[in-house]
């Protein structure tokens, strides 16, 4: 297919494009097979360069022969388009349509973009599971590196190398898949090397209504715990949901089969309902109506902080489990691959110092979501304005950036990374000239061959220009666990996400940028510390050298 | 007094207080059960003195549970009787004002800790002096001093050729709330002002408040006129708004802000009041700004408390506070305020405001916009002047407001305007991080003392009162504690910038819950005090200069180096690096 034959009108002149907080720019579009771009004439700098792939939704109407695009982005944003003229702004509407709406992923960006910048290190390799491995090998040898989904035969949704307990091998492994849904079992997500103890996760198992059990299901997850100790299994499904699961063939592990778990059922919503909260939200924040006196009435029945306050209530019981308790973990809800990663990942933000500096949370990125098959390509074709019913779209990854920034506003010296950071990433997940996002799991990405074929987000990432917009000015190693409060008035609205384009941060971006100037300005200090001192004490064996005949 | 006070309980508890000059006395310390809202009964040591009341644990390691000024005292109850069965029935049952706390203990021989109690948290109702004129406390600055009516009138660029400093209300005769300076038109004589304080509510005549640096528009402060049912008019009234028009030629219209909703102000009609009507003010434009009185912001208050106190509202928090209606209410005055600002800086209008009376929601109103216009206010003196002139000054009625020494607890006059206005600032100091020299803590500490009776700087309602009562040669300013003090109340992130107005977003949706105000008390909550930002900025500012320090030594110990006869391979210029304080 020819990008060309989706154009009919590449070009248009005299379009004016009104933007909140900025005035409006008159100037000349163009669309491209992957583009849409406004450039003022006048002094012919670039205005607006727009990822057709960031579309969620337009809107056209006409006054006249004046045709108005609204233009509504999946990271939310609300642009205009005044277009002179009644056939250029249908050609450019259902032009942007076609090409915001491409069902071939091949035919998606990533695979055309060429990187303008010098690769230093190639984020494909930047995090491998041998070498994530070896960061717990060294404290441990009851787990092992497993290759028996090395052709995705076993688990589609999991990745070739998985770390699993040393005593169980891969013929039980097997057996486990088929009694777990997607033939997601038990692995490890997590060790915490303080105790020992660690958070596995997988899917629900396949009980049905008869109660099916599978012995080596029990055995793979007793193999986990030590000698007379107890473990949690973490339901984040209700109790009553958790039934209802089992007409379906799912289920969830009865006392009677797994004597040494204890199971805690909470309620995370699962992503239909995440979506709907996502919609309301997003409607709430936008209402320029000004009937603001029910704002917070609305922003409560959008629920977005309630299901915040879930997901980070049972990471919190998670991390509790593990570092108060002394006791190991296993984590799953229906498919494992959405609520489960959520409460796992935010676990380890909570535990692990490690994952709250930059390479240490792409790193919990890479493992406990692109790896572990979180399904990125269908929760995030669409967001926020989306009206066609594909039931896929949820805004799971959304809601855990959003809980991350939460633990980030309460402790905002112990992450080495700030709030620019979690958005990039956001807006990354949606809509990217870079291959990471792409396909719902290892088995997609490598049928398309994304290593070879496009670039990796990390690659572009880490270079130090980049980093240096993303690294929190105040991180100070912290090595303990930090305890978010989840109490409601310590939750609040994600304001760089949800009103980001409805409000200006001048303000409070000179406050940072303050901020950034003083500590650049010590590092000047310090040198200049430094080099008088070497100065200095040269000086003196001169000195030295002089006196001594 | 019921319990002496032994030297050994005087020495333990005197390590935490800080008010040593003789004034302290313990009145009573006994052992009770002090039913903790948060933590349910915990065994303590209670100590009264005639200042605050506190607890200590007898549990873990005597930990101070409980430390209330006196003055935070709003009632005192006793719960149960004698013959009462059951665990916690029988004590004392303590509200305190604005903070959300209540002691109930439970102990026998209540009665003189009852009796103590009410005299010294009520002493009004005793015949005994406010704690403030007990207080000799020492301070190496005296807060008194801050505000000198004269002037901040010249900082202003005042008198003018418009304007005169005028002393008609020297004895306090005009008007017996207003201060004793007032700024008027230079046109209007001091016969005219008496003839307008016949037609302004409580003779609050129109005064000037502020005055703009460039295009000389003003703020002009003042009372309801008293137009009645009958619709009355004052020629001399008239005739003076258009003097104070005339002040400024940009615009052909004053501009008034009447507060209150348009139906309250009609409403008003019938006691004497009313507005100012277009027949008979042709040369001024009226708005209302719906800001409702004291009453419904005392009820809404209220609600707040209920909701966060003793247990956070958990499962309906947001729409649990949107019925309180506090942040709406907090909108309006900031809505109002800004117009009222905007108006002076880009319409280049005159503005009067008034209310009813002219002592709350006004002094709301002219100090907000002030703060959002003249960036001096933003500084930590500039704003104690702000307070003192807007506020204390022209009779905001602070003793029936907060009730210092009162035993009324129900009064209806009784209302947190005051706390409304440091919440507003408190909302804009939010979005404008770099615009004030001070930081929460000052708020706070503010909204402390105005409740605690150690200081003399918000007791009485007006000027005339605290001159009699001779209060600032008999109690300690507030400001005097702050000024020799002013590093922990500093905002680390302030940069000085002349001339920027601000005007703060007024949308719901950038209006938060003071939450370290309101929840504070509230263990559940993560506390954040100090500001883990603040706190690590100015760690680095410190750092920056002992780094400043370390290389102005290091130069000083080069160059005496260098400046030694012996040979050197290069000159000194090029060996050093200047260090160029940039900030």
């Amino acid at each position: 297919m020819e990008f060309a034959e989706l154009i009919k009108t590449p070009r248009v002149d005299n379009v004016v494009l009104h933007r909140p907080f900025y005035p409006a720019v008159e100037g000349t579009l163009c669309l491209t097979g992957h583009h849409l771009i406004l450039s003022s004439r006048q002094d012919n700098t670039e205005e607006l360069w727009l990822l057709h792939s960031n579309i969620d939704a337009i809107d056209k109407r006409f006054v006249g022969p004046l045709g108005t695009i609204i233009i509504k982005c999946k990271d939310f944003r609300i642009i205009q388009l005044d277009i002179p003229g009644m056939e250029e702004c249908l050609n450019i509407a259902s032009s942007i349509e076609a090409l915001s709406t491409l069902d071939s992923i091949t035919l998606m960006y990533p695979f055309f973009y060429r990187p303008m910048f010098e690769v230093v290190e190639d984020g494909w390799h930047s995090f491998l599971p041998e070498q994530e491995f070896e960061l717990y090998s060294s404290a441990t040898s009851e787990w092992r590196l497993s290759y028996v989904n090395k052709e995705f035969a076993v688990c589609p949704s999991y990745p070739p190398i998985v770390i699993v307990p040393k005593p169980i091998d891969d013929e039980a492994l097997r057996k486990v898949a088929t009694f777990r849904h997607g033939g997601r079992f038990p692995v490890l997500s997590y060790y915490h090397k303080k105790n020992g103890m660690v958070i596995m996760r997988s899917g629900q198992p396949l009980t049905g209504t008869n109660g099916r059990r599978c012995k080596e299901d029990e055995k793979l997850i007793n193999a986990t715990l030590r000698a007379g100790k107890r473990g949690y299994i973490i339901d984040t499904r209700s109790l009553n949901v958790a039934q209802q699961a089992r007409a379906k063939g799912g289920g969830f592990e009865q006392e009677a089969h797994y004597p040494q778990w204890r199971r805690l059922h909470k309620s995370i919503e699962r992503y239909p309902i995440l979506q709907e909260s996502l919609i309301k939200l997003v409607e709430a924040c936008n209402d320029q109506t000004h009937n603001m006196d029910r704002w917070l009435g609305r922003l409560e029945a959008s629920n977005w902080l309630t299901h915040i306050k879930e997901i980070l209530t049972t990471a919190c019981l998670a991390a509790q489990c593990i570092d108060r308790e002394g006791a190991s973990i296993l984590i799953h809800g229906t498919e494992g691959t959405d609520s489960t990663l959520q409460v796992t990942s935010l676990a380890q933000i909570i535990l692990e110092p490690r994952s709250r500096t930059i390479r240490g949370f792409e790193a919990l990125i890479e493992r406990e979501w692109l790896q572990a098959g979180h399904p990125f390509q269908q929760r995030c074709a669409q967001s926020a304005y989306c009206n066609s019913k594909q039931k896929w779209e949820s805004p799971v990854f959304l809601l855990f950036l959003d809980c991350v920034w939460q633990i980030l506003r309460q402790f905002p010296c112990s992450f080495e990374f700030n709030e620019n950071f979690l958005i990039m990433l956001f807006e990354h997940a949606y809509a990217s000239q870079f291959g990471t996002f792409l396909g719902n799991n290892e088995s997609e990405r490598c049928k398309l061959k994304l290593q070879q074929k496009t670039m990796s987000l990390w690659s572009w990432v880490n270079r130090p220009s980049e980093l240096s917009k993303f690294t929190n000015p105040l991180f100070e190693a912290n090595n303990l666990v930090i305890w978010p409060s989840v109490a409601p008035q310590s939750l609040q609205l994600w304001e760089g996400i949800f009103l980001r384009w409805n409000r200006s941060s001048k303000y409070l971006d000179e406050a940072y940028e303050e901020m950034v100037n003083i500590i650049e300005y010590n590092k000047e200090l310090q040198a200049k510390v430094n080099v008088l001192r070497r100065q200095l004490a040269e000086l003196e064996t001169e000195d030295g050298m002089q006196e001594s005949p | 007094m019921a319990s002496a006070p032994t030297s050994k309980y005087n020495s333990h508890s005197l390590e935490n207080e800080s008010i040593k000059r003789g004034t302290f006395f313990i009145l009573i310390d006994k052992e009770v059960i002090y039913i903790c809202p948060f933590n349910g009964p915990i065994k303590g040591r209670v100590y009264i003195t005639n200042y605050r009341l506190y607890l200590r644990s007898l549990e873990t390691d005597s930990a101070l549970i409980l430390d209330v000024p006196l003055g935070v005292i709003s009632r005192i109850e006793k719960m149960g009787g004698a013959t009462s069965r059951g665990e916690n029935s029988y004590g004392l049952d303590i509200t305190c004002k604005v903070r959300d706390s209540v002691l109930s203990y439970e102990g026998h021989s209540r009665r003189d800790m009852f009796e103590i109690l009410t005299r010294y948290a009520f002493p009004l109702a005793h015949s005994l002096p406010i704690f403030a004129f007990l207080n000799e406390e020492k301070f190496n600055v005296d807060g008194w001093m801050v505000y000198n009516p004269v002037e901040e009138y010249r900082r202003q660029g005042l008198p003018n050729h418009h304007w005169r400093i005028t002393f008609i209300n020297k004895c306090y005769e005009l008007c017996d709330t207003y201060p004793a300076l007032l700024v008027v038109p230079y046109r209007a004589s001091d016969d005219d002002l008496r003839r307008v304080a016949t037609f302004r509510s409580r003779n609050r005549i129109p005064v000037l408040s502020w005055i703009h640096p460039e295009n000389k528009t003003v703020i002009v402060r003042c009372s309801q006129p008293l137009v009645g049912m009958s619709g009355k008019r004052n020629k001399d009234d008239e005739k003076y708004l258009d003097v104070i028009r005339e002040t400024n030629r940009q615009i052909s219209k004053l501009t008034i802000y009447d507060a209150r909703p348009n139906v309250n102000a009609v409403a008003n009609k019938a006691t004497g009041g009313g507005y100012e009507s277009d027949d008979a003010y042709h040369n001024a434009e009226l708005f209302f700004l719906d800001i409702h009185n004291i009453h419904v912001m005392r009820e809404s208050l209220k609600k707040v408390k209920d909701i966060v106190y003793p247990n956070v509202e958990e499962s309906h928090w947001l729409s649990s506070l949107e019925s309180t209606h506090w942040l709406e209410h907090i909108k309006l005055v900031l809505t109002g305020a800004i117009q009222v600002a905007d108006k002076v800086s880009s319409g280049k209008s005159s503005v009067l405001v008034h209310c009813s009376d002219g002592w709350d929601r006004t002094a709301q109103l002219t100090s907000l916009a002030m703060l959002m216009l003249d960036s001096y206010y933003r500084s930590i003196e500039g704003f104690e002047i702000l307070v003192q002139k807007e506020w204390i000054s022209f009779g905001h009625k602070f003793a029936s407001r907060i009730g210092h020494g009162d035993k009324n607890h129900a009064d209806a006059d009784r209302s947190p305007i005051f706390l409304q206005f440091i919440d507003c600032v408190w909302q804009m100091s939010k979005q404008f991080p770099t615009a004030f020299e001070f930081n929460e803590r000052f708020l706070i500490t503010i909204l402390d003392h105005l409740y605690s009776c150690r200081f003399g700087t918000f007791l009485y309602n007006c000027e005339s009162v605290r001159e009699k009562q001779k209060v600032t040669e008999r109690t300690v300013s507030l400001w005097s504690l702050i000024n020799s003090n002013k590093d922990k109340f500093k905002n680390p992130f302030y940069t000085k910038e002349i001339n920027r107005v601000l005007y703060p977003v007024a949308s719901m949706r950038h209006l938060e819950l003071w939450v370290n105000y309101y929840i504070r008390w509230n263990p559940r909550i993560k506390q954040q005090q100090p500001n883990p930002v603040e706190q690590r900025y100015v760690e680095l500012l410190a750092l920056r200069d002992e780094y400043i320090q370390r290389l102005e030594e290091l130069q000083l110990a080069s160059s005496a180096k260098l400046s030694d006869p012996s040979p050197s391979p290069s000159s000194p210029s090029q060996m050093m690096p200047h260090v160029h304080t940039h900030f």
